[in-house]
């Protein structure tokens, strides 16, 4: 069903870049590396490689085992997820500006998960975080599609987006209010910034299992969105159930983001970056997007949390913070180059 | 009436001590419950019955325990107001306006200025002798500390949650320091207080963790730092020293069975 709709694409077919994905892998692997060498405990090769293979000084094997490979392992995943996630996003609502993040869905997670830990029914290492923050981000996903219906505008998408992360946003801020604990406040305000800072191999198992179903699900709509680029009719057409689709893409991203967040918190638009920078590569192919959007998305956060490590401050930076602080001003150029067709198109 | 009012008065001429107190804040309440006399006491703030941040939070169940807010302590008429000097500005503004004497106390950087200021209260509210028995005991503990931790000083690392640590010119650095205990925060150059990095606490290996409380639940990330699998494996039980927010938030009356109980561990671990 998925897989015989290979003719449809935006453009004329071109040269198929067969180096892309070897490439972007080679590029995570180096970043992955460099992430187990970057902390504020300067470490040298040697030392690294000792501690690595179990032996030298026991600081360091913590340091290297505990503390930062978790750190990495959890870059390279929740990046990933990401950025399959916004191409996914992007290829069921055929727009290049679609992405969880833009659309509440972090948020959402994010107010469901401080709920449930609000109310005592979970801490912060409980299986039940992550699943509540999934029920928030499908809730989330769920009512924004079904809200954009079938021909979904931009403007509409994007305004129906803004209204649920400011509800959630409304929703947390209200759980910061009513907190009994006076640190929760802060560590709401802390958590809501995203950050991957000393997260342990308790965290990578708390997540993991959720991102491998999530990005597989993905993964195997890829034909369904490429005959959709063609159109909803087509795409039926073509064999595409879409409904069906609809709900797969939601699930897939909910568990994936929800998860995501329930470790990490909120880390934006790295779901909007990543399939964007892919997209003139795979010639806008929608099926051929995703797992260098994947990979990309791995690679943005890992730069982005070595970046928080080697940037000197007083304090700690968050990574979510800079994503923002990066992924911002991206959003905005991407909406002056779309600004023809965003002043015509909406309907 | 006009008569009982000016009998009121009267008495009111006779002790010079306030006799309807209210106290708005967490740490006067625990002077003031210590302290005064139960009839003195009109109220306490909402946090007086919270067991895991209040000393006295047995002691006062029977008390009122109010909102803080401005228009209950004009309501309930109180001839003297004790809070924080952090007490909302407003709050304080509202109150002193209706002609009633609000005193602000300071939260005590050091040791000495806990002292002075145990007995500072006990000269507002008329309780010189009660003040002066609790700050011969504060003495006292710290005498028993110093001679607990002379036997062998520590490298001792206070962490909070986060992994916050609390700079010199707090209470609980003074209590390192008159212990004679060497506080690894220096080591980190945190001498003015932040957050260590978990990285550096590892590389520093201090003899002992000095934690708040027995890291048990994970209730949100800067907790679970508490629960991290590398501070597990590197500070077992026995290099960890829990000293209970309670008795260590304020640096009133809780003071001395903090040092008590401070030094009573160190001995443990010896």
């Amino acid at each position: 069903m998925t897989e015989r709709t290979g003719q449809a694409g935006a453009g004329a077919p071109k040269a198929q870049r067969l180096w892309l994905v070897p490439a972007l892998l080679g590029l995570v692997i180096a970043l992955f590396l460099a992430s187990l060498a970057t902390g504020p405990v300067r470490l040298s090769v040697a030392e690294l490689l000792a501690a690595l293979l179990g032996k030298g000084d026991e600081a360091h094997r913590v340091i290297l085992m505990d503390i930062r490979l978790p750190r990495a392992i959890l870059a390279v995943a929740i990046g990933f997820m990401l950025g399959l996630a916004g191409a996914a996003m992007q290829g069921l609502l055929r727009n290049p500006l679609a992405a969880p993040s833009l659309f509440g869905a972090p948020q959402a997670a994010a107010f469901s998960a401080v709920v449930t830990i609000s109310l005592g029914l979970n801490d912060a290492l409980s299986w039940g975080l992550p699943i509540a923050a999934i029920l928030g981000a499908f809730a989330s996903v769920f009512l924004l599609v079904a809200i954009a219906g079938r021909n979904a505008s931009l403007l509409l998408l994007i305004l129906a987006g803004l209204a649920v992360s400011s509800l959630a946003g409304a929703g947390t801020a209200l759980a910061m209010n009513l907190a009994a604990n006076p640190f929760a406040a802060l560590e709401i305000a802390f958590w809501l910034m995203g950050s991957l800072e000393d997260r342990s191999i308790r965290h990578v198992t708390l997540v993991l299992p959720f991102i491998l179903v999530a990005s597989v699900l993905l993964y195997l709509q890829r034909g369904a969105f490429r005959a959709l680029s063609l159109g909803e009719e087509a795409a039926a057409s073509l064999g595409v159930a879409v409904e069906r689709l609809r709900f797969i893409v939601i699930l897939g991203v909910a568990l994936g983001v929800g998860a995501s967040v329930a470790v990490a918190g909120t880390i934006a638009f790295i779901g909007l970056i990543a399939p964007h920078l892919m997209r003139p590569l795979v010639n806008h192919d929608p099926a051929r997007l995703l797992l260098p959007a994947g990979l990309a998305g791995a690679a943005l956060l890992l730069a982005a949390d070595i970046a928080v490590r080697i940037i000197p401050a007083q304090s700690d930076i968050k990574v979510g913070v800079l994503t923002s602080i990066i992924g911002v001003p991206f959003f905005l150029l991407l909406i002056v180059r779309q600004r023809r067709s965003l002043a015509g198109g909406v309907a | 009436m006009r008569w009982l009012g000016a009998l009121l008065l009267l008495m009111g001429a006779a002790s010079a001590e306030p006799q309807r107190i209210l106290s708005l804040n967490l740490c006067t309440d625990q002077l003031l419950v210590d302290l005064a006399e139960p009839g003195q006491i009109l109220g306490l703030s909402p946090f007086a019955r919270d067991a895991s941040r209040s000393w006295a939070s047995e002691k006062v169940s029977r008390l009122p325990a109010l909102s803080g807010t401005a228009e209950e302590a004009i309501a309930l008429r109180p001839d003297l107001v004790v809070s924080s000097q952090y007490m909302k500005r407003e709050t304080r503004a509202l109150i002193a306006a209706r002609g009633i004497k609000v005193v602000a106390f300071e939260d005590p950087a050091t040791l000495a200025a806990a002292r002075s200021q145990i007995l500072e209260f006990g000269r507002l509210i008329g309780a010189e002798s009660r003040a002066e028995a609790r700050v011969t005991e504060l003495d006292a503990a710290i005498a028993d500390l110093r001679a607990a931790s002379a036997a062998s000083p520590r490298r001792v690392l206070p962490f909070s949650r986060r992994g916050w640590v609390a700079g010199r010119e707090t209470l609980m650095a003074d209590i390192l320091r008159e212990a004679g205990l060497i506080n690894v925060a220096g080591e980190m150059g945190l001498s003015i207080g932040g957050f260590a990095r978990l990285e550096a606490v590892v590389l520093l290996k201090p003899d002992l963790l000095l934690l708040t409380r027995e890291p048990d639940r994970a209730e949100d990330q800067g907790q679970a730092l508490l629960l991290h699998p590398a501070l597990a494996r590197l500070f077992p039980p026995e290099k960890r020293i829990v000293l209970r927010e309670s008795l260590t938030v304020c640096g009133g009356p809780a003071l001395a069975e903090a040092l008590r109980k401070l030094a009573a561990l160190l001995r443990n671990r010896a």
